[in-house]
């Protein structure tokens, strides 16, 4: 078993404060960022494990000042490497040397379709800036990959969104809908759409998937409140994701250590290969031994291979449970329920992410 | 519709040439100048191979009525007098695009494999019972609105065309649907027996061949192909194989499709490529070309070349 993708997270400070941010709720806690030596063993660490893809996310990325120097050691080792970032803040200047430091891919994210709607979820005025810079990578002839969180309050601009990406030229659209972790579980309420407005953007993408074929790929993650099954998350547990933390955890996912009772190492004080293949916390999931019934004798449980252990603790409080989102698990009225308020709609305020934590619903 | 036209339809309409790679960047708008002109030159060669087999189908029938049915076939093509006429009016298309017209129409700039293509098809009429040569016709059946779309993508895409001389495309749009219910009707009437519907079919599914065949040469000889800006290789040292790396994903590549990869340059053409892995691999050129094609397709419709 090898991982193909690492995530570094490189720090958890981030200029935005979306109110579906996946970091967790107690970011501000991890303060104690790896250094530029340490990052580099680590991306040498992955590579030598089986990694060729590199993720360079967090937070904000571009907060980092050694950035291009962690491109530079990135692409010196070969490996294929994607910034994921909000776009703020970023001078031309700055995208001109990562992309001498060798920089593959650019991930820019917007919030909507338009000003006023982008910056309110973001909370702060981005949005104008984030075009500028999409408008770059390509002038300096990057690819560009578009990514736009889907929630109740924008899901109806999916049409508006395959335009602006087209307009962009972007190479790939992601149509996230908002996975309901971290700050996206403290604002469900505000966020969850009816089935019937998921199921039209979910049309209207599968439209422009078919009419770009070739020249933009058009990515439509539903979420898993709506289907019958849940995901294969992270495509399993420890499987082909490693993603290291901005304090040097190394984790299966982004949420994993927020489960309690798991114990994963840090990237400081031992090697990544070891930590990959021995830890208990990579390991407390893998496979099938772990898996309560109706998991256990499933014929599903090789194809989604137990949904997500996140949203399993953060929904029933036990993380080997069957992940809620499935219909057949015993727990599934809890995302019944959750449907059953997006059906009466009311206003409800936004909690934007910030350095205190709020409790959950 | 009956079951076995449905089935006619159905084996047509997946194999049906309107799917081929090069048909799909002419109607996306992404053929270059050059790339348009060697298309219409070839495609040249094809329609002066058509009265040529529409008369080797009269010839082969006793009935008065469906010979007159399909002499105005003939007639649609070399007109009536003069200049008139779809092959006429293919000429004109070769002005519109800036060829020239004299030397479209001695095909001696055709491509081999377009020739062959074309002079197979005449073959296989000329070969075959009036039943299976009248199937092998109704190509066009399959897809009623291919001229029509073609005719809005030119004019879209194409503006540099004289949209007068797109005439050949707008009398295809009513033409062939009434052309193609005709030949439906009479296969429908006259294959009784399943073995006969199974010819029918299979000489139909030959016919899709020889279109595609047509597309792929083109193809071959006119598309250099190039890793687009987001698709990197990579050695993989795990498992000693080549991947193609792009956004969130990776092809991993066996060692053929590694070498086409690696080929793709912008500075080989399809047929530069298919000859340097014919001579590694000791294959023929046919199979070789079957495989650089599907690949080359696979990646473009994972936006990974540029044609």
């Amino acid at each position: 078993m090898r991982p193909y993708t690492l995530i570094a997270e490189l720090s958890y400070r981030c200029p935005l404060r979306c109110s579906y941010c996946s970091n967790p709720v107690d970011w501000a806690k991890h303060r104690d960022e790896l250094d530029t030596a340490t990052w580099l063993r680590v991306f040498r660490e992955a590579e030598e494990l089986g990694v060729v893809q590199l993720n360079l996310t967090g937070g904000e990325p571009l907060v980092r000042d050694d950035l291009e120097e962690l491109v530079a050691g990135a692409r010196a080792l070969d490996l294929y490497t994607n910034l994921i970032t909000s776009g703020i803040p970023l001078e031309r200047a700055r995208l001109e040397n990562l992309r001498a430091a060798g920089l593959d891919n650019v991930q820019v994210s917007v919030q909507d379709v338009e000003e006023k709607n982008s910056d309110r979820i973001a909370g702060t005025k981005s949005f104008t800036h984030k075009l500028e810079v999409a408008r770059w990578v390509k002038a300096l002839g990057m690819p560009l990959t578009l990514n736009i969180v889907l929630h109740r309050g924008n899901l109806g601009r999916v049409e508006q969104m395959i335009a602006l990406a087209e307009e962009l030229a972007a190479d790939r659209l992601e149509l996230a809908n908002t996975q309901y972790l971290g700050w996206a579980l403290v604002n469900r309420q505000a966020l969850l759409p009816t089935r019937e407005q998921l199921e039209a953007a979910r049309v209207i993408a599968a439209r422009a998937k078919k009419r770009l074929k070739g020249r933009m790929e058009v990515l439509f993650v539903t979420p898993d409140y709506y289907a019958e099954y849940p995901k294969t998350c992270m495509d399993g547990w420890g499987r082909r994701f490693l993603l290291v933390s901005p304090d040097g955890l190394a984790l299966p996912c982004h949420a994993a250590h927020t489960l309690p009772g798991l114990h994963f190492d840090n990237v400081r004080n031992q090697p990544l290969a070891e930590i990959w293949t021995t830890s208990k916390g990579f390991n407390a999931f893998r496979g099938e031994g772990w898996m309560q019934e109706p998991c256990a004798s499933c014929d599903r449980r090789t194809v989604d291979l137990g949904g997500c252990r996140c949203q399993a603790y953060h929904l029933t409080g036990d993380a080997a449970a069957t992940d809620p989102a499935c219909k057949l698990a015993p727990t599934h009225g809890l995302i019944e329920a959750a449907r059953g308020e997006s059906r009466a709609p009311k206003t409800v305020a936004l909690h934007y992410r910030s350095a205190k934590p709020v409790a959950r619903p | 519709m009956s079951a076995f036209v449905e089935r006619l339809r159905a084996e047509g309409e997946k194999r049906y040439h309107d799917r081929h790679r090069y048909h799909v960047l002419m109607h996306e708008g992404r053929l270059s100048r050059g790339q348009l002109q060697q298309w219409v030159l070839n495609r040249y060669y094809y329609q002066t191979r058509i009265p040529i087999k529409d008369a080797l189908i009269v010839s082969k029938s006793e009935d008065p009525a469906f010979r007159r049915l399909w002499l105005h076939r003939i007639r649609d093509h070399d007109g009536d007098a003069e200049g008139e006429g779809g092959l006429a009016m293919w000429l004109r298309l070769a002005d519109g695009v800036g060829l020239d017209r004299e030397e479209v129409a001695s095909c001696r700039s055709v491509l081999p494999g377009v020739r062959t293509a074309c002079d197979s098809y005449v073959e296989l009429v000329r070969t075959r019972g009036l039943l299976e040569a009248v199937a092998s016709s109704l190509t066009e059946f399959f897809a009623p609105d291919i001229m029509s779309k073609r005719v809005a993508a030119w004019e879209k895409h194409y503006p540099w065309v004289d949209p007068a001389m797109l005439a050949y495309f707008r009398t295809r749009v009513t033409r062939a649907r009434k052309d193609a219910e005709e030949a439906v009707a009479y296969v429908e009437r006259h294959a009784t027996t399943p073995e006969l519907q199974d010819q029918c079919v299979a000489a139909l599914i030959r016919k899709t061949e020889i279109l595609w065949a047509l597309l792929d040469s083109v193809y071959a000889a006119c598309v250099s192909p190039k890793l687009a800006p987001k698709a990197r290789l990579r050695h993989d040292r795990k498992e000693d194989k080549t991947m193609l790396l792009y956004p969130e994903k990776g092809l991993v590549l066996n060692a053929t499709a590694a070498d086409i990869a690696k080929l793709c340059t912008g500075e080989n053409t399809v047929d530069g490529i298919i000859e340097k892995l014919s001579k590694k691999y000791s294959k023929d050129a046919a199979t070789v070309q079957r495989e650089v094609i599907g690949l080359l397709t696979s990646f473009a419709e994972r936006g990974l070349i540029l044609e």
